[in-house]
């Protein structure tokens, strides 16, 4: 970083909130994901103000800037690729107002996803898009990857609850988009142009949140199959019933083995366990649900069907799916959390196909997801300081994005492209598509200041 | 290549493993107060494979992040990787006083445990009016911050083992000195052995300890194996006092903080609870509790080093008891009382005692 550049900086956020320590550069060289690159700098702005000055500034003098919540990207989107200045933005945490009667919450984009679920609690709302990494996980970083989380069959993902934002363009300009209304076809929807954008295009600086009364009630049932087949048949015939649960989530084998190897929690090594949950407002909607639920899983040859009784015993049937992460984590050194989704009729297939790498590659792929909407998380642990293990990793994977795009899926349900699947854009965006994207990029981010690397923007 | 550091010797898988899913940040009560991920687990782990990669060496520009830690375990217990990051932790401060590399304070730490026998190089021990040194079924270890500067919270802690007519005895003790591993140095063996003789001279066979830490480092450190070879039970006061009725309560609404030391590190969650529930019907749960619990700050050689940060730590902490409006915080550990003591606001109306304290308060009031 140039000296003048850097008293610049200091100018625009204050010393105290400008730091290129050595510690702060390692700290910001990495996400969850296995990319890694340090930055020149890093500010703690407060302000869109702020923001809007070192923007310009970074024009002016060409250097990148990165926006970053917590980082917990599994995709580099938060990796300063091309060094340049991290915006973290975890000083911008501030619930602005919570309208029950407006159906709205107003947030900065630092605000963690589990300290809105708190606010929002005492009102008896909440905002669905629930990322397992939620209890550190902001907001900020729901909008730029376009989060989801395991309720997304019945409640969408952010995308369906952003309704207005304010951002500063990579000019330093600062626009409002969207309303405040429930509804609105006012203009080119430039929020939804946003969501999702990984910080390429600009900085959100405030989020207008579309939030949900909560239902009260839930309904848990766990169902074993010895015929993964069976297991994709009966997601499919649940998903299209009437019913939609509120959560309907897949272990597969794979995972189960290595759950029982590294526990002592001695689960059943089926083809495939699915787990449901309905919600509700009384007992006996949550159960009329469920029951239906139940009967798709018996007539499926569902090995065994077990019901919760108690709240404790729903926490029991949810273990294999909540402990999978830790387990994978903990087996080796590196972890590459894939995030494909196809079209719920596919999941049996690309669940074979991910069987059928592991044994090409000679690699384990435990798979957990959201079976309800196709979204699936190949889960590969392996050893990152041994490079033939890499390169079989690395071989599969690319094997595997060609297989979902031939089946109609998408590289990525929830995590969004950052570094991770940059190389593989071209797969599911035809030339024209790749190209309007490029296109929107240039008219709003001419020197490519923000975020550069991301998404094949550079083409 | 072979290992520089001990710390690589030992963990270099565990830092290898740690996948920097960023967890810890909703518990590190470091980050929580600085909001700096160079602070927090994550980026301490970052920093070590560094070092292991042969990118960065340890150096005097590392300590304020490898120094800045409570070594409170909540990270670890969060952790889905399962990384013991206080262990790991502790052990790349010996290796940073092996080069030189130490923050003051630490330093400082360990040479006033060569020429004092107390942290605050106090040479006039408090006599807590009491007669030290003589036969009894059990000895009251008090430890450095309740001898020096909780002593008041100490006295009514002892006036309590009176009222239940406890044969106990002060000794002329020492500190245990286990906290000197935490912060890169090793455990004194002179002030060790001059604690196990004091004891055995005594003939108890129980140690009870007012603080919690003292009690990990008699059960846990090799070198107090003397005390565990010749039979001698040490206790936590908190498990102590468990087997008592007061025949006393209060209508005030009470809350508890778990203290790092005697929760997450030895896993002594109910006891107190156990002891609150007789007295205070009253109670309610702060919004991290029990596992969960969030460090007061005061840990790991942090309230010394960082003391303004170390501060801040306790004010989230009150803060979560204004949350639910208590009247009076109980915990067991002088450590903590101190430092949430010391970041009371004065708008703040609620009192902080130990729960040995508070019990002989409200005896005191019934008679």
């Amino acid at each position: 970083m140039e000296d003048k550049t850097k008293k610049a900086l200091i100018d625009i956020v204050g010393e105290e909130n400008y730091t290129d320590n050595l510690i702060d550069l390692i700290s910001y060289s990495k996400d969850a994901s296995e990319h890694r690159h340090r930055p020149d700098a890093a500010v703690w702005p407060a302000t869109a103000e702020e923001i809007s000055a070192i923007l310009k500034l970074a024009n002016k003098d060409r250097f990148p800037v990165v926006p970053r919540g917590a980082g917990t990207s599994l995709a580099g989107l938060a990796v300063p690729e091309k060094g340049g200045v991290i915006l973290d933005l975890v000083r911008m945490n501030k619930i602005i107002s919570v309208s029950v009667t407006d159906r709205l919450a107003i947030v900065q984009p630092g605000v963690v996803y589990a300290d809105l679920e708190r606010a929002l609690a005492p009102h008896d709302f909440f905002f669905p898009p629930d990322p397992a990494s939620g209890t550190v996980a902001t907001l900020g970083g729901n909008v730029a990857t376009n989060a989801g989380g395991i309720k997304g069959a019945k409640y969408g993902t952010t995308k369906d609850y952003v309704l207005a934002l304010q951002i500063v363009l990579p000019d330093g300009r600062v626009m409002r988009t969207g309303s405040k209304c429930m509804k609105s076809s006012s203009g080119y929807d430039l929020t939804k142009l946003f969501v999702g954008s990984e910080g390429t295009l600009g900085v959100v600086t405030e989020i207008t949140l579309k939030i949900n009364p909560k239902p009260s009630l839930t309904s848990t049932a766990m169902a074993t199959f010895e015929d993964l087949e069976d297991a994709g048949r009966a997601v499919s015939e649940i998903m299209h019933s009437g019913i939609l649960p509120s959560a309907l989530e897949v272990v597969d084998q794979q995972t189960l083995i290595a759950i029982n190897q590294n526990t002592d929690l001695n689960l059943p090594e089926v083809e495939a366990i699915l787990i449901a949950e309905t919600d509700g407002h009384t007992r006996e909607e949550t159960q009329f649900q469920l029951n239906k639920v139940i009967e798709i899983f018996k007539k499926n040859n569902a090995s065994t069907v077990k019901q919760a009784a108690t709240k404790e015993e729903a926490e029991a049937l949810w273990t294999a799916r909540k402990s999978a992460y830790a387990v994978m984590s903990r087996i080796n050194n590196s972890l590459a959390v894939e995030d494909l989704s196809v079209p719920m009729s596919k999941v049996p297939n690309i669940l074979k196909a991910l069987s059928d790498l592991a044994k090409k590659y000679d690699l384990k792929i435990p798979t957990v997801g959201h079976a309800g909407d196709g979204n699936l998380h190949p889960t590969i642990s392996y050893d990152g300081t041994n490079p033939d293990e890499v390169k079989r990793v690395e071989q599969a994977s690319a094997e595997l994005f060609e297989k979902v795009i031939e089946l109609g899926g998408t590289l990525t349900g929830e995590h969004g492209i950052g570094l991770a699947k940059a190389p593989f854009m071209h797969l599911e965006h035809d030339p024209v598509a790749m190209d309007v994207m490029r296109s929107i990029k240039k008219s709003f981010d001419p020197n490519n200041i923000l975020n550069p690397g991301k998404m094949a923007l550079e083409g | 290549m072979e290992a520089k550091y001990d710390f690589e010797r030992k963990y270099r898988d565990q830092v290898l493993r740690c996948s920097n899913c960023g967890f810890c940040r909703a518990v590190c009560p470091v980050f929580g107060t600085t909001l700096r991920p160079a602070y927090n687990a994550r980026g301490k782990m970052l920093i070590l494979k560094e070092v292991m990669d042969g990118t960065i060496d340890l150096n005097d520009e590392l300590i304020e992040t490898l120094f800045q830690c409570t070594t409170c375990a909540a990270c670890a217990e969060s952790c889905p990787s399962g990384v013991n990051v206080p262990d790991i932790i502790k052990q790349v401060r010996k290796d940073m006083v092996n080069i030189g590399s130490c923050h003051p304070a630490f330093k400082g730490m360990n040479e006033v445990l060569k020429n004092h026998t107390n942290i605050y190089a106090e040479d006039e021990p408090e006599d807590f009016e009491r007669e030290r040194n003589k036969k009894a079924e059990y000895v009251y270890f008090i430890g450095c911050v309740g001898s020096f500067r909780e002593d008041e919270a100490t006295l009514e802690t002892l006036d309590l083992l009176d009222r239940l007519n406890v044969d106990y005895t002060l000794i002329d003790e020492v500190c245990c000195s286990g906290v000197l591993e935490d912060v890169g140095y090793e455990i004194n063996e002179d002030l060790v052995k001059k604690n196990i003789d004091l004891i055995l001279a005594t003939g108890a066979k129980t140690v009870i300890t007012g603080c919690p830490y003292c009690s990990r480092t008699f059960i846990n450190k090799p070198q107090y194996a003397g005390l565990e070879e010749n039979g001698i039970k040490v206790l936590h006061i908190t498990q102590f006092l468990n087997d008592f009725d007061f025949g006393v309560t209060t209508d005030k609404l009470v809350t508890y903080h778990d203290p790092c030391d005697l929760g997450r590190h030895c896993g002594i969650y109910e006891e107190p609870r156990e002891i609150i529930r007789k007295i205070a019907p009253n109670f309610v749960e702060l919004r991290h509790n029990r596992v969960d619990s969030l460090c007061c700050g005061a840990g790991g050689g942090v309230r010394g080093a960082y003391a303004k940060n170390s501060i801040a730590m306790a004010r989230r902490r009150l803060e979560e008891v204004e949350e639910v409006g208590a009247e009076v915080v109980l915990t067991e550990c002088n450590s903590c009382v101190h430092n949430l003591a010391n970041a009371k606001l004065r708008k703040q109306k609620f009192k902080i005692y130990n729960i040995s304290q508070f019990v002989n308060e409200l005896m005191e009031e019934a008679e």
